[in-house]
């Protein structure tokens, strides 16, 4: 083949192919430009549009709810990906050294995350009713004192957290369970010979070598954690008070329930480039620690 | 000749023309072959009217495409739709009370006015439909929807223990948190008093309160919620749910209050009077329960009576289409079916049919219902949440005020003073 052939051929693929990359690209683009142009307009009663400049990032600034929606955003995904991960690696070694039992624990497993998320919450909401939740009722059945849940400006966020790790947690322990069965057995089979404990295999030799799959499962919960709303909307609506009131909630209201479009489209723009930047963070992490 | 009539005789022989002409030549078929398009939100009202749809397919070979959502997802759709000018939706349902100012500032909403006038089957009776509603639903002098349910807080309560703990039906708002008081020491079993405390909900339940205290949202341009019927409402609400209500009352919505009146874990219900059907299914409740309005404050009874509309949008391409569906579900005879449904009826002409009076007669707690829905229609007030374009946002305030006073994490004068600022700033807001 020549090299005019080749790029014969590749000006054909290109043309061949552009109208579904130009789709695409346009796909993705339009919402976000447009959504970026909203945050830069005011409008009306009347829905009329006004070039606003910076004002509505200003009024996030000024605007209390939006630093109480970034802590609350912060404070669920801290503490939903530790719970997360801990729990994902934790059920990942159960199932690696329970080989007779994977089969069933990982069908088992499955069904938390492939229950859509307003099920789940729905179900949690029941379970966790102070008055008549199967949870209250189990704790004071132990002589333990009832809690209010996710009605207490207190607990709404571990609370939170707690319905969250139980669906996505087996999803974390799938990907983890995936690295575990790709490390090289003869770096144990050393580690043995040379005496090595159970809890010092994990710590020294388990634990760095699975630390670049850990990160990919960080990242992909990060994505969700930071615009998680399905759940919280179910069960809260950002309540009790604003204690559970992430941006993505806050977003939500202000758009779709106060009709403040430019405002929220500027929150959700804000809240984007949090989440964009979160990944490149996270990604940088796991170029860093890969081997 | 004219001048030989009498006037008499000229008045009566316009008015029988008149109904000659809207009795003869009014046809269903008019615009048959035609789609119309219609955003539901899910509740009672749509389900049971949609059930019927295909009879009104029959009627005027209209194709009716529907779409439903729950309330708040439909309302996502909806004004996205509406926002981008978009013709795809012909009629919606809307809550006036809520979404009526900013929709029809927005110019969303087509003006049905000279439909009811001109273009009505002669069995319509649009002057039999609810005259407070209708006014509820006029903004600027144009109706931006039809009626379709009336519904309103109402107090359920427990006859049973009440008789158990020498209580007598409550008359007045102390008498309720009396009652209230009493049952805690009487039967600790049971939850005395349960009310909507989700901070978004609030606004529903607390605006009866309010109005019976003789307050109201704005006096002079200004928020009122710190004036002394605004203090003194919120302090009831706050501390009647705080020290009496169910345990995580910060989260109670309608869901919640049914089901735990229902399981017979609550003396005391204030919820919706669209919540009879959910809290009688199974039939525990039915002989054990009264159904009142919220008794008088300082400024007597005034209920919270609010309804669904039937909308159509005014970038309808088909808007006389769409008025054949809007007319054919509001009509008398398909409100009479749904009221046999427990869907109360936005037509006092419901209440004399027949067949309603020997449903109402099944149950004594029907009939109670029935008074008190009454009571909504005569003295109702639609004003739930501000009277401003910013309705749905000043429930929010309104709902943090009351819900830090339930928590306990404000005392009635911070939580109203905060309040009004924001809400000021509210008013102000074009």
């Amino acid at each position: 083949m020549t090299p005019g052939s080749t790029n014969s051929q590749g000006r054909q693929l290109a043309a061949l192919s552009a109208p579904a990359v130009l789709f695409t690209v346009a796909m993705i683009a339009f919402p976000v430009v447009y959504t970026i142009w909203l945050g830069f307009h005011a409008f009306s009663s009347t829905g009329e549009a006004s070039f606003a400049g910076g004002a509505n990032y200003a009024a996030l600034v000024a605007d209390g709810e939006f630093w109480n929606g970034l802590y609350v955003t912060f404070a669920l995904y801290a503490l939903s990906m530790v719970l997360q991960l801990v729990a994902g690696i934790y059920l990942a070694m159960l199932l690696f050294h329970s080989k007779r039992l994977s089969g069933l624990l990982r069908s088992l497993l499955i069904s938390p995350f492939m229950m859509p998320p307003v099920v789940a919450g729905m179900m949690w909401l029941v379970i966790l009713d102070p008055s008549l939740g199967a949870a209250n009722y189990i704790l004071v059945s132990l002589g333990l004192p009832a809690s209010e849940w996710l009605a207490s400006p207190t607990w709404v966020i571990p609370t939170i957290a707690l319905i969250d790790t139980w669906q996505w947690a087996p999803y974390v322990a799938l990907i983890v369970l995936g690295g575990l069965q790709s490390l090289p057995p003869s770096v144990y089979e050393a580690a043995q010979i040379d005496g090595a404990s159970p809890f010092r295999i994990f710590r020294r030799i388990t634990l760095p070598l699975l630390l670049p799959t850990i990160v990919t499962a960080a990242v992909l919960r990060s994505v969700d954690l930071l615009r998680f709303f399905d759940i919280i909307y179910i069960t809260t609506q950002g309540g009790p008070g604003n204690a559970s009131n992430t941006l993505n909630i806050y977003g939500f209201r202000v758009g779709f329930e106060f009709f403040n479009i430019g405002y929220a489209s500027a929150l959700m723009i804000t809240l984007s480039a949090i989440v964009l930047a979160a990944v490149l963070v996270l990604n940088r992490l796991r170029n860093a620690v890969a081997w | 000749m004219l001048k030989n009539r009498s006037i008499p005789a000229v008045v009566l022989s316009v008015l029988l023309a008149g109904t000659a002409t809207s009795a003869f030549a009014f046809d269903w078929k008019a615009h048959e072959g035609e789609t119309v398009s219609f955003l539901a939100n899910n509740n009672p009202w749509s389900q049971a009217v949609l059930s019927y749809k295909d009879e009104f397919t029959a009627l005027t070979g209209i194709n009716l495409r529907v779409d439903s959502y729950q309330e708040q997802q439909m309302r996502q759709r909806l004004v996205t739709v509406l926002n981008s000018g978009s013709d795809e939706i012909d009629v919606f349902m809307t809550l006036a009370s809520r979404e009526g100012q900013q929709f029809a500032a927005s110019g969303w909403y087509a003006d049905l006015s000279a439909y009811t006038q001109g273009s009505v089957a002669p069995e319509y009776d649009f002057a039999g439909v609810s005259p407070a509603l209708v006014k509820a639903a006029t903004f600027d002098g144009k109706l931006t929807s039809i009626p379709l349910n009336l519904e309103g807080p109402l107090l359920y309560y427990r006859t049973d223990i009440f008789e158990k703990c020498g209580l007598a039906k409550p008359a007045s708002l102390d008498d309720v948190r009396a009652a209230a008081e009493k049952i805690k020491e009487c039967d600790a079993g049971v939850t005395p008093f349960a009310s909507r405390g989700l901070k978004p909900a609030i606004a529903y339940t607390f605006s009866n309160v309010l109005h019976n205290m003789g307050g109201t949202y704005i006096v002079d341009g200004k928020s009122a919620l710190c004036a002394p019927a605004g203090q003194k409402a919120i302090a009831w609400y706050g501390d009647l749910m705080r020290e009496y209500g169910p345990p995580g009352a910060a989260n109670y919505s309608f869901y919640q209050i049914s089901a735990l009146y229902r399981s017979g874990r609550a003396a005391m219900a204030f919820e919706s009077s669209n919540e009879l059907r959910t809290i009688m299914e199974g039939g525990e409740r039915l002989n054990d329960t009264d159904v009142i309005p919220l008794p008088a404050g300082e400024a007597g009874t005034v209920p919270t009576a609010i309804g669904w509309g039937l909308a159509i949008s005014s970038r309808s391409a088909r808007k006389d289409a769409a008025w054949y569906f809007v007319q054919w579900a509001s009509s008398p005879e398909m409100q009479k079916r749904l009221a046999l449904q427990g869907v109360a009826s936005p037509r006092a002409s419901v209440a004399a049919e027949e067949e309603y009076k020997a449903w109402i007669a099944e149950a004594p707690v029907r009939a109670s219902w029935q008074a008190a829905l009454g009571v909504l229609a005569s003295d109702g007030s639609s004003e739930v949440g501000y009277p401003i374009i910013a309705n749905p946002e000043s429930r929010d305030y309104i709902g943090q005020a009351v819900q830090d006073v339930l928590l306990g994490q404000r005392s009635v004068e911070e939580a109203c003073a905060a309040a009004d600022s924001a809400l000021d700033g509210l008013i102000a807001r074009k």
